[in-house]
């Protein structure tokens, strides 16, 4: 199964959606998309997590590359929809608090 | 001699198709022994992808033959077992086999603490050019 990652820009934020295994070899190409999110001026950016059901150290880096990029930018990353085996991993690796996981896209930036 | 109630495996060259592979031989693996609890599933799959991406990504050849991955995965009454081997490989760095989380900027560097987070033991043998992780995890 390959990963898939698509985009979709909001009026104040741009989702990018995660399908599939978020591991080694997906990773590199989800940090690919991000910038190129974050470079054409969406700053703030939700990651979909929804159909991710796995993720390991690589794509965790990834998405951390990605917070670090948008919020340099300016901006923020957040993560929605996150499944029991990735929230196993933000936790077990204390990353939860840095990555804050949202029920969905919508609700990520809802509140600013 | 335990008794082995399923049993996958994969050999071939360490790149990026060798981990797509053995995610779906875990796959293949939970379809023939289903009653392995998902929270065991789950962990256990995750410390063995983890174990075949560091060698992916960081095993160096000792000589011509390029580096190669075997996963021998098996499910027992009560334990998983995992044996991930890098064939034709150097032994690894100290680098490499840190097995503390990072600082929370790092972008790499926590899949062997996530591994001992997740298995009963892990074990490191180093053989004839072989590197290889024994993972179990009792369930």
């Amino acid at each position: 199964m390959q990963m898939q990652f698509s985009y979709e820009v909001k009026d104040s934020y741009a989702e990018v959606k995660s399908v599939g295994r978020l591991n080694m070899v997906a990773a590199p190409k989800l940090r690919e998309v991000v910038n190129e999110v974050v470079a054409s001026g969406s700053s703030r950016v939700v990651v979909n997590l929804a159909e991710t059901d796995f993720m390991d150290s690589s794509g965790l880096g990834a998405l951390i590359g990605c917070l670090k990029a948008a919020r340099q930018a300016g901006g923020d990353l957040r993560i929605a929809g996150v499944q029991p085996q990735v929230k196993m991993v933000l936790e077990l690796t204390n990353m939860d608090r840095v990555l804050t996981a949202y029920p969905s896209a919508e609700e990520a930036f809802g509140d600013d | 001699m335990t008794e082995v109630v399923a049993r996958r495996g994969f050999h071939g060259p360490s790149n990026d198709d060798a981990i797509e592979a053995i995610h779906n031989e875990l796959d293949g693996l939970w379809d023939d022994a289903s009653f392995v609890p998902d929270m065991d599933r789950m962990t256990f799959a995750t410390a063995v992808i983890e174990a075949a991406a560091n060698i992916v990504q960081h095993a160096l050849p000792v000589a011509e033959k390029p580096v190669e991955i075997d996963v021998d995965i098996s499910v027992r009454p009560t334990r998983l077992v995992a044996r991930v081997s890098a064939f034709n490989a150097r032994e690894p760095f100290a680098n490499d086999m840190q097995a503390s989380m990072p600082d929370e900027d790092a972008e790499s560097g926590r899949g062997l603490a996530l591994i001992e987070a997740l298995v009963t033991t892990v074990t490191f043998e180093r053989q004839d050019g072989t590197n290889t992780w024994i993972l179990t995890r009792n369930t």
